[in-house]
């Protein structure tokens, strides 16, 4: 009990500020090596915490925590980056910044922006 | 010649309906004093948006892909249809399909049978319809449970008792009180706008398209998705069935019509598709991707019958039918649909399958389990064959992966594919169908018209 995660997608921009970090022996892969991931730890009360703050969220069987706002999860990304970290202080980290997450969800339904592909 | 080879089949019904007149001066004479309505959307009972518009009824209705339907039902047609999903003609036909009007709109018009109502889309001429019999929805809850069914009356598949979160159920339920019964004519073809013009094969023309690529057999895979390599694999290998050698042609065909939010856009449900010939993954000879404009009533196994129909009257020899088809919530069995194509459900008049049952179909039914990646065979690997762990892949899991930007490994998504996303998204300012892209499209519709 107590150990939820969120699943953290590695492209190849996210590959290159990753690289250095400590972290890449964190990585998974998965698709025959095709997809790149990280795991971010998140104990109980912080996932009950995210759980009341967006309402989109869900728990999965396997304790993955998903359906979140894409601003929730690119500010994950910084926050892993910052602190060069996988535990539940860069979810805290994230948390801080709620209310300028929430308000760049609402948006979300609006806008998002495209990648940059050509 | 093998006597196991299979031919093209007969349109249901052994003709194909085409209702279209092409000669303008001709449909000026036809419309000439008679009285004319503007074609409302059908908006949802509750929140007013649009939950349904007609007008893709009547394309698919006189283009054919509806055979033999010709036009909006009498109430005994839709009494027989719910009862045992027949036509008055005998043909099986899962669904009530009618023209349907306002108290008010019925008084301020004053028509009756034996009158012809010119019906225009967007300010211009587009349709008629004769009317034969005027009647009414009396209680459009009832015809909407009727329509797809109770879990006490169809126990054999449906699994809750339909309500409003259902988009099909809304539909029906939203119908207006009055309806016109009688056939459509299209007097004025409507232009498809870009880029669904490219994909416009109604079933005389698919037919033809048949002809020339030399496709004796073709497949059909249904879709309301960009395809991602799962569905990919789905679309090859149940080419592999067929008669001697595997199926010649795989046709896609793209339900449009009115959408619901976190879909994804037709234009890239469509182009996405392309992108998977163009590719190459499924040779441009082999696959022609294509539409058919309606309105999703998402009715699983319902549907699947309306899909069996319009791609029988396309041509194809086979469809596709995997887990959910056509299928939104947890109202039907996940299987159901595959029920009705090898065992039938009595319930629904089907005491048979609907291709062993009179007046039924004869598109064959290739009913498919799941592909997903398999990291110990190292390829995408087939549910009922492959022995090992699978990395299963959710449309939400992808869809998550689009939001954030994060390209998708091409053995998830191909490149090309991903490509098409993008491209929409930039346009659209959105990946995904949103509020506005929603109310959007059922403003600007699939068509444009010229005047008469
Ligand atoms: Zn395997």
């Amino acid at each position: 009990m107590g150990e939820y995660f969120i699943v953290v997608l590695l492209d190849d921009y996210r590959m290159s500020k990753i690289r250095g970090t400590g972290l890449e022996e964190h990585i998974k892969y998965m698709f025959g090596g095709e997809l790149r991931l990280l795991e971010v730890k998140v104990p109980e009360e912080l996932k009950d915490r995210i759980l009341q703050e967006f309402e989109t969220a869900r728990v999965d069987s396997r304790g993955a925590i998903t359906d979140l706002p894409v601003a929730f999860m690119r500010e994950l990304f910084n926050q892993i980056v910052e602190k060069k970290s996988l535990g539940p202080e860069v979810v805290e980290a994230v948390l801080q910044k709620v209310d300028e997450i929430k308000k760049a969800a609402e948006k979300e339904s609006e806008y998002l922006p495209p990648p940059e592909i050509d | 010649m093998s006597r196991f080879l299979i031919q093209r089949p007969l349109p249901h019904g052994g003709r194909l309906v085409e209702r279209v007149i092409t000669d303008k001066e001709a449909a000026k004479k036809m419309i000439r004093g008679c009285p004319s309505y503007d074609i409302k959307p059908t908006l949802h009972f509750e929140t007013g948006v649009p939950v349904r518009n007609v007008y893709r009824e009547i394309m698919s209705i006189c283009y054919g892909f509806f055979s033999p339907v010709e036009g909006s039902m009498k109430q005994a047609e839709v009494e027989r249809i719910l009862k045992e999903r027949r036509l008055l003609n005998e043909w099986i036909f899962p669904y009530p399909l009618v023209f349907d009007i306002s108290e008010e709109d019925y008084r301020n018009l004053g028509v009756g049978p034996g009158d012809r109502l010119v019906l225009n889309l967007k300010g211009k001429p587009f349709a008629i319809l004769d009317i034969e019999e005027v009647w009414r929805i009396e209680d459009p809850e009832e015809l909407a449970h009727l329509t797809f069914g109770t879990p006490e009356r169809n126990p054999e598949v449906v699994r809750e008792p339909f309500n409003k979160k259902h988009p099909g159920w809304v539909i029906y339920r939203s119908l207006q009180p009055v309806v016109l019964a009688g056939k459509y004519t299209i007097i004025n073809e409507p232009k498809l706008r870009q880029p669904f013009d490219r994909f416009w094969f109604p079933p005389r023309k698919s037919r033809e398209e048949f002809e020339r690529r030399g496709w004796r057999t073709v497949i059909n895979h249904q879709t309301r998705n960009v395809p991602h390599v799962g569905h990919e694999f789905l679309m090859k290998c149940a080419a592999f069935t067929g008669d001697v050698e595997p199926c010649h042609g795989i046709l896609v065909n793209a339900v449009i019509g009115v959408k619901r939010r976190g879909d994804y856009p037709d234009e890239a449900i469509v182009e996405g598709h392309e992108a998977v010939n163009k590719g190459g993954y499924i040779k441009p000879e082999r696959h022609l991707p294509s539409i058919v404009l309606w309105d999703m009533r998402y009715g699983n196994p319902l549907e699947s019958l309306l899909h069996g129909i319009i791609r029988q009257n396309m041509g194809c020899t086979h469809h596709m039918f995997g887990r959910d088809h056509a299928a939104v919530g947890e109202y039907y069995d996940k299987w159901a649909t595959q029920i009705l194509w090898t065992k039938g459900i009595p319930s629904y008049g089907f005491p048979a399958p609907p291709t062993d049952v009179p007046y039924g179909l004869d598109i064959r039914p290739q009913n498919m389990r799941e592909f997903a990646y398999c990291p110990t065979c190292k390829e995408m690997a087939y549910s009922e064959t492959c022995g090992h762990k699978r990395e299963k892949l959710s449309g939400s899991f992808l869809r998550g992966m689009v939001a954030e930007g994060v390209q998708p490994p091409s053995i998830i998504m191909r490149p090309e594919v991903y490509k098409v996303i993008v491209k929409w998204w930039k346009h659209f300012g959105y990946p995904f169908c949103n509020e506005k892209y929603v109310v959007n499209k059922e403003k600007e519709l699939e068509v444009d018209l010229e005047d008469l």
